[in-house]
């Protein structure tokens, strides 16, 4: 062979070489720092002049690592100038024993340098086929100044080694990026779920849920009491998913909250945020919600929609009203009017929904409007706060799945009125360790409502085998689920309401046993029928739970039992 | 909660203090049951039970029904007004023997040799 490279003795050719470089490709992930070391080496072994790594980035080849006379490390060259550009089109080396007869040979570079190339080796970089760039040796050293077959071969073989370090290097730092991504995500979710209102306890009138598709959502919900009695509430979807309909999800969300606090009606309320996220939002992103203000006292609603799907209206009789909205959603027309509706809820419920709930699919086919009024109406029993969470775990029991962010609002006309009754909501995880604290809260809220200290007891005593009973036989070893328990007094009489999430009790079992029956076990329901005027039980539906409610008549008040 | 156990007048008193509820009542039931297993008549004294709940209410049962079927004396002393009112939630009482004080009892049992 003509113009050998310079082997080591009694070696494979340049296995010294590549057993070194292997080394160093596989310990360092800093692949700036390791192709100039091949580089170096390259041309000490080989006898070039000169050599260089050029690297694609895009529509270019960009010189990465150098060695020789002169630094060209960011060189850029077009992607298929050049011996480097057809070397790595066509993937296969190239061999120019004497340039000024190469066409192909971009001068360019010289004349910029004042570095004479005379002869060119140069091997293509690539994974399983996929180009990354090139390896050029330039100038043999000595004999007649040209690269032979041996070079040409050593250098493949360093491409190969050097292309698979490239190739893991950019992995890594794509898993680092991805990382990162990952964390920023993770903060974006905790920031935007901070944004949406804290659910309240003491049968508040409004409450909502968000499920999210993603780490981020574009959906939102928001409420908030007013200076003057009334409440504000929304519910609203921004167009797209993930960040950039999250970002747009918390402009809109504060722009509305703001603004709420100073304009007299929704339809006021929309035409500014309308008028603003025309003028500021890029083109194609657009807002769907009702926005609406609810007077407690008298339970009268004024709403006004943008493009968002109709509110429904459960009323007392059962029967369900749909107000569809006839404006487009906001950021679209500027200038654009959203009338004002108006309901009286007269002890109804008004619910307001995205269309990740009305869209979601089950093997049936979409829940759609009537769906969910069919669910709603299974969970219309329930205090409102309950109401979500269970019509959720019905919608998610009877196999639906949402393919964008679900919301869900309901304002509350029973709960609007009844504002005052509840003493007091936890939830908590059905393990005994809670029962103490449990019974201290409890005894406090029902003492602070004026009962008197024997009632106090024995409605704490109710409360606790209520809980007991969860716990030992709800959820069983299966572990701890929750138990939701809820006093509340209207005046004449003591509810409790105890919720579990456990596959559902057959009511048979929970029947009381006899006196006479000395057993120690099945004591606590005995206690709660003897404690309470009426305990009765019932399953939640879609079989996601267990309601006992319990309710104890104020006016024995005086005549204590058992005294 | 918490209980000790000490030995007097021919019986082993169990004394338990505090809330006896879920959380606890396997161990006041434990304590009890280890009493009557070792032949020992079992005294439960509540004086300082400041809440029984059902679960609690159930150990002792179970402690009455563990001494009959060992031919054992068992019996609550000094019971709390806290305790009193569950007992009497469920009419149990009437069933176990309950006195005001160990004296009491040990009258009582000299009053009428080999009640149970």
């Amino acid at each position: 062979m003509s113009g050998a490279a310079a082997d080591l003795p009694g070696g494979e050719p340049g296995a010294g070489l590549l057993a070194a470089l292997t080394q160093e490709f596989a310990s360092t992930l800093d692949i700036d720092e390791t192709l100039r070391h091949a580089v170096d080496r390259c041309i000490a072994h080989l006898g070039a002049e000169a050599g260089s790594i050029f690297l694609l980035e895009g529509e270019q080849l960009v010189c990465r690592a150098c060695a020789g006379p002169v630094d060209i490390r960011g060189l850029t060259l077009p992607a298929a100038e050049g011996i480097v550009g057809q070397t790595v089109k066509r993937n296969e080396a190239r061999m120019a024993r004497d340039v000024a007869r190469e066409p192909s040979f971009a001068a360019t570079v010289d004349a910029g340098t004042g570095f004479v190339t005379r002869s060119i080796l140069c091997v293509p970089l690539a994974v399983r086929g996929a180009p990354l760039g090139a390896l050029e040796l330039l100038n043999k050293r000595g004999g007649d100044g040209r690269f032979g077959t041996a070079d040409l071969e050593l250098a493949t073989t360093v491409a190969a080694a050097a292309a698979l370090a490239i190739h893991n290097a950019s992995m890594a730092a794509a898993l680092v990026l991805q990382e990162r991504v990952k964390r920023e995500l993770e903060l974006a979710r905790q920031i935007q779920e901070s944004l949406l209102p804290a659910p309240r306890d003491g049968g508040f009138a409004v409450h909502g849920r968000n499920l999210p598709a993603h780490e981020v959502s574009g959906d939102f919900f928001d409420f908030m009491p007013l200076a003057d009695g009334r409440v504000y509430f929304c519910i609203a979807d921004v167009a797209g998913k993930g960040m950039n309909a999250a970002l747009l999800m918390a402009r809109t969300l504060g722009l509305l909250r703001c603004l709420a606090r100073r304009v007299a009606t929704p339809s006021t309320l929309l035409a500014e945020v309308n008028a603003e996220l025309c003028e500021t939002t890029p083109l194609g992103l657009f807002v769907t919600a009702v926005v609406g203000f609810l007077e407690p006292l008298s339970g009268k609603v004024e709403f006004a929609n943008a493009g968002h799907p109709p509110p429904l209206l459960h009323t007392t009789d059962g029967d369900w009203r749909r107000f569809a909205g006839s404006a487009p959603p906001l950021g679209v027309v500027d200038g654009q009017e959203f009338p004002t509706q108006r309901v009286a809820l007269a002890g109804g419920a008004l619910y307001l929904y995205t269309d990740g709930l009305s869209e979601s699919r089950a093997r049936s086919g979409a829940l759609g409007a009537s769906g969910l009024e069919r669910l709603l109406a299974g969970v219309a029993p329930l205090d409102a706060a309950l109401r979500l969470d269970a019509l959720l775990g019905a919608w998610h029991a009877a196999g639906y799945a949402a393919s964008d962010d679900v919301t869900l609002l309901v304002i509350d006309g029973a709960a609007a009125a009844d504002d005052a009754a509840c003493l007091l909501r936890r939830r908590v995880l059905a393990t005994p360790t809670v029962l103490a604290p449990l019974r201290a809260e409890f005894a406090a809220a029902l003492r602070g409502a004026g009962l008197a200290p024997r009632l106090v007891d024995e409605l704490v005593l109710a409360v606790n085998e209520a809980a007991c009973n969860v716990i030992q036989h709800a959820y069983g070893a299966a572990g701890a689920g929750e138990i939701v328990v809820q006093i509340s007094n209207n005046g004449r009489e003591i509810e409790i309401q105890v919720v579990d999430f456990a596959a559902p009790a057959p009511l048979t079992d929970i029947a009381p046993r006899a006196l006479s029956d000395l057993r120690p076990g099945g004591l606590g329901t005995h206690f709660m029928q003897t404690l309470m005027d009426h305990c009765t039980w019932r399953h939640l539906p879609g079989d996601m739970g267990n309601v006992l409610c319990m309710t104890r008549r104020l006016h024995d008040l005086s005549e204590a039992r058992g005294a | 909660m918490s209980f000790t156990v000490r030995r007097e007048g021919g019986y082993d008193i169990v004394q338990l203090t505090g809330d006896v509820d879920l959380s606890c009542s396997p161990d006041a039931r434990r304590a009890i049951l280890s009493s009557l297993q070792q032949g020992h008549h079992t005294l439960v004294d509540l004086r300082a039970v400041t809440y029984i709940d059902s679960s609690g209410i159930a150990s002792l049962v179970e402690g009455y029904q563990a001494a009959r079927k060992l031919a054992l004396r068992f019996g609550l002393v000094d019971v709390s007004e806290a305790a009193m009112s569950v007992l009497g939630l469920a009419q149990l009482d009437k069933v176990f023997p309950i006195h005001a004080s160990l004296a009491a009892r040990l009258a009582a049992d000299g009053a009428a040799p080999g009640a149970g």
